[in-house]
């Protein structure tokens, strides 16, 4: 097991830095830059060419951008991601809360659709065909027909605006993270019920659970302790995709419910072409997906034992 | 390593900060700001939505009135050497920075020489013109010396670039004085959770007030405001119905909305300094023909464009300057403007070759059909529905456009190459000026024909200090740009703000800063 983690550590290497390359590639044909966008529009830009190339060779935005890129790589291998153009701050200082705040939505949101995912998904396949299966998997069907961000601003205006049981402005408080942990989790709740209802269903018609229904234990202790357990290895199989989704997710809803994560973060960095703190967080994310995988082919094997890792 | 633990640990501070920060509402202004600024120092920014916030903190040595006049602020008076290239300041005796140092004239000098250092890289260097050293000569003076007469010298130091920090607080803070910048302002920043909000609380030690556009003679009546990042329009509007928001600006969609609504009182800004306009690639054909560009100038409905994308708050413009601006001449844009007039475009058209030969609805000219590009910026509503009245408008009279917006980002570097015939631009600015920075020689981005009579008439409005003969130059200009049609106006936008009905006082000055001491929440 520790052979096959150390390994499988020593894989992302060669995966960050193709990320980064990639990354590098399409800044390459982007043709312009963030000190560009922070002047272009003072009308006088004439007059501040002399300015624009003094920031340029600060940051290294003057090399062609092979050689940025090896300044890169070197800075990252030293634990430096670099100062923002645009803020002129330390990226990390930039990032690092902004990142605490994307992984507490992540699980907040994870939690919501897990709960709403799983309870709607084992009460389908157990009323399978009839009116609460209709209703749950209508509902599902909505959850992932619904844009992220349309699906937002309704609840801002339902909850907010109508109700005014929460705020709009967010203070980046628990009040804060309810709405967007809801729109979040309630839309990834969607493919957790409906493979939970599938794998349930599957599960409930298997032979082991007509002996134990025979021997007479209550239909609680059938489905919840007997029954879900061998379901839940399939969602267990999705959990990587679906973290790697609310993730991506969460660049949407963190904009419209002004969440101060990652996601929002890159939004305008990306119109700021303040690349620095772009690629950071391509960074970043792509480490934090590759080790969730990581940890959840682990738990894989723990849970169960039929699945050697090596 | 130890740099990625540092802000992680940060976090439960910061949450616990905001939950003990939550002020007191009732003397809270609470506004909006549509991004984080990237600083506080105004050394080091020149965004709008940064000097938005550094202007509660930060006090110039001039403003400007709202009659466009200089008048002294942090200075008690000025004389300008004869030859027009020296500003000698008095600057007032006894006030303080709000970290208890003196407001003196080692801090004018410090910070002007930090802006003109080269190595700095300051986005304010290209505002200060041929500005070349600032030195104290007295106890109480300094003297800006400039390389040859500057005309806007007075609008770029009464700029928010201009604004005195406390030397002693730039030195100690060091790169964090960024997010916490020093004045002599009536607000100080207390505190900036970063993408979240910037608490600013009174200046309960302010001087008196030196500024005749302002009525309040002494600190702020509000203990605190509070400037929200909020980024999302439906957002800011949703916080303004339910409350959180005091005030905010309405874009032209959401103003029907707040304008009948009791709970709020709309502010209209009818003087602010912006335009909307349409440029020209003049180093293709046909564009490089006057006669062309005023067709297309002919051709537009401007009426319709200010319902269209404004819902009415915004003003048609036939001149090069906004009717704000101090030095538009009414008298020359009645006379060279070009009002809707379609019959005339053809007619102007016809004249450059341009007629449909062919009859299939289209101008041609030598065998080809007219198809032109206009480009402009995504992301604006009021920019999508102008741009598609001037489509409309030159389909009818047989131009055919098409339309390429991008963000901002791809769009403006785009116009520095060639293949594309138009573009739909708007500037912001509140000097004459603004002539100059965009017109002068090949233009912004080399893509204007040089034209010497231009070039004398901006270079000589540029170093005219003196005011009649300023804005007598500054008409001069308006004038040949005019006859030349170099760009086509096509609106001046009003500011819309809504603003909760139980606040009075809520106003704004030349430059379009809230004039916050005035704010009174009842």
């Amino acid at each position: 097991m520790t052979a096959y983690i150390a390994r499988r550590l020593a894989m992302t290497i060669p995966v960050l830095f193709g990320i980064l390359f990639v990354t590098f590639l399409m800044k390459a044909l982007i043709p312009t830059d963030a000190v560009l966008a922070l002047y272009s529009g003072t009308v006088s830009e004439d007059k501040a060419a002399e300015a624009i190339a003094a920031i340029r060779a600060k940051y290294d935005l003057d090399k062609p951008w092979y050689h940025q890129f090896v300044l890169y790589v070197g800075d990252v291998a030293r634990g430096d991601l670099g100062e923002s153009v645009r803020t002129r701050q330390p990226v990390i200082d930039e990032i690092g809360y902004r990142y605490v705040n994307t992984m507490i939505l992540t699980l907040a949101s994870l939690v919501v659709a897990l709960i709403v995912g799983l309870s709607t998904g084992i009460a389908s396949a157990y009323w399978k065909g009839t009116w609460i299966d209709e209703v749950a998997m209508g509902i599902g069907l909505l959850g992932i027909s619904m844009p992220a961000f349309f699906f937002g601003l309704i609840l801002i205006f339902f909850f907010s605006v109508q109700l005014r049981w929460l705020p709009v402005m967010n203070a980046g408080d628990w009040k804060g993270l309810i709405l967007p942990a809801l729109t979040l989790g309630l839309i990834e709740a969607a493919p957790i019920s409906r493979i939970t209802r599938a794998s349930m269903i599957e599960v409930l018609s298997q032979d082991y659970v007509k002996a134990i229904r025979a021997k007479g234990l209550p239909e609680s202790h059938v489905v919840f302790r007997h029954a879900l357990p061998n379901a839940l290895l399939s969602i267990l199989t999705i959990l990587g995709l679906l973290i790697g989704g609310l993730l991506g997710g969460a660049f949407i809803i963190e904009v419209v419910f002004g969440w101060r994560g990652i996601g929002e973060l890159a939004v305008k960095a990306i119109g700021w072409r303040d690349f620095t703190i772009t690629q950071a967080i391509i960074l970043v994310s792509a480490t934090t997906y590759v080790m969730i995988n990581l940890v959840i082919d682990i738990l894989y094997a723990w849970a169960d034992p039929r699945i050697k890792l090596g | 390593m130890r740099r990625f633990v540092r802000p992680i640990l940060m976090v439960p501070v910061f949450v616990a900060g905001i939950t003990a920060a939550l002020p007191a509402m009732a003397q809270t202004v609470n506004l909006r700001l549509g991004e984080d600024p990237e600083s506080l120092y105004n050394v080091q920014t020149n965004s709008l939505t940064a000097n938005g916030v550094i202007n509660y903190v930060l006090e110039r040595l001039v403003y400007i009135d709202q009659s466009g006049t200089p008048q002294p602020w942090l200075s008690s008076g000025w004389t300008v050497s004869d030859d027009q290239t020296q500003i000698t300041f008095t600057l007032r005796e006894g006030l303080t920075f709000t970290d208890g140092t003196p407001f003196d004239p080692a801090a004018v000098v410090a910070h002007f020489n930090t802006v003109l250092d080269p190595a700095v890289a300051s986005p304010q260097l290209a505002t200060q013109g041929p500005l070349t050293s600032v030195e104290a000569t007295g106890p109480m003076t300094v003297v800006f010396t400039y390389s040859e007469p500057f005309a806007p010298a007075f609008n770029a130091l009464s700029g928010v670039g201009a604004g005195i920090n406390s030397p002693t607080a730039v030195a100690a803070a060091g790169s964090d004085y960024a997010r916490m910048p020093v004045g002599t302002g009536a607000f100080i920043v207390e505190q900036w959770i970063p993408g979240t909000s910037i608490t600013l609380v009174r200046n309960d030690d302010f001087h008196e007030q030196f500024r005749s556009d302002i009525q309040n003679p002494g600190p702020a009546h509000v203990e605190r405001i509070v400037l929200n990042v909020i980024t999302e329009e439906g957002v800011a509007q949703a916080a303004l119905e339910t409350g959180e928001l005091s005030a905010a600006a309405l874009q032209a969609d959401a103003i029907a909305q707040f304008v009948d609504n009791p709970d709020f009182q709309t502010i209209i800004n009818k003087s602010s300094g912006n335009l909307t306009f349409l440029e020209f690639n003049q180093q293709t054909a046909p564009f490089d023909d006057a006669r062309v560009r005023m067709a297309i100038g002919h051709a537009i409905d401007r009426d319709a464009a200010v319902m269209a994308a404004w819902d009415g708050y915004a003003q048609a413009a036939f001149g090069p300057l906004s009717a704000a601006i101090p030095g538009y001449d009414q008298a020359v844009v009645d006379e060279l403007g070009t009002p809707y007039d379609p019959e005339k475009a053809l007619a102007l058209f016809a004249e450059a070759g341009w007629t449909d030969s062919d009859g299939d609805g289209i101008l041609d000219k030598d065998g080809a059909a007219a198809s032109f590009t206009i480009l402009s910026y995504a992301g604006f509503t009021s920019i999508d529905r102008t741009l598609q009245v001037i489509q409309a408008n030159l389909a009818d009279i047989g131009v055919p456009v098409d339309l390429q917006t991008s963000d901002w980002g791809a769009f403006y570097p785009s116009l520095l190459e060639d293949g594309w015939d138009m573009d739909l631009m708007r500037w912001t600015w509140d000097d004459a000026d603004v002539l100059n920075q965009i017109y002068a020689g090949d233009g912004h981005r080399d893509k204007l024909t040089p034209n010497a009579d231009i070039d004398n008439i901006l270079n000589r409005c540029s170093t005219t200090m003196e005011p009649a003969a300023r804005l007598s130059c500054v008409s001069d200009a308006q004038r040949a740009l005019l006859e030349n049609m170099t760009a086509v106006p096509i609106l001046t936008n009003w500011e819309v703000v809504a603003v909760q009905s139980n606040i009075s006082g809520y106003g704004f000055d030349h430059a379009g800063y809230l004039l916050a001491t005035d704010i009174k929440v009842e």
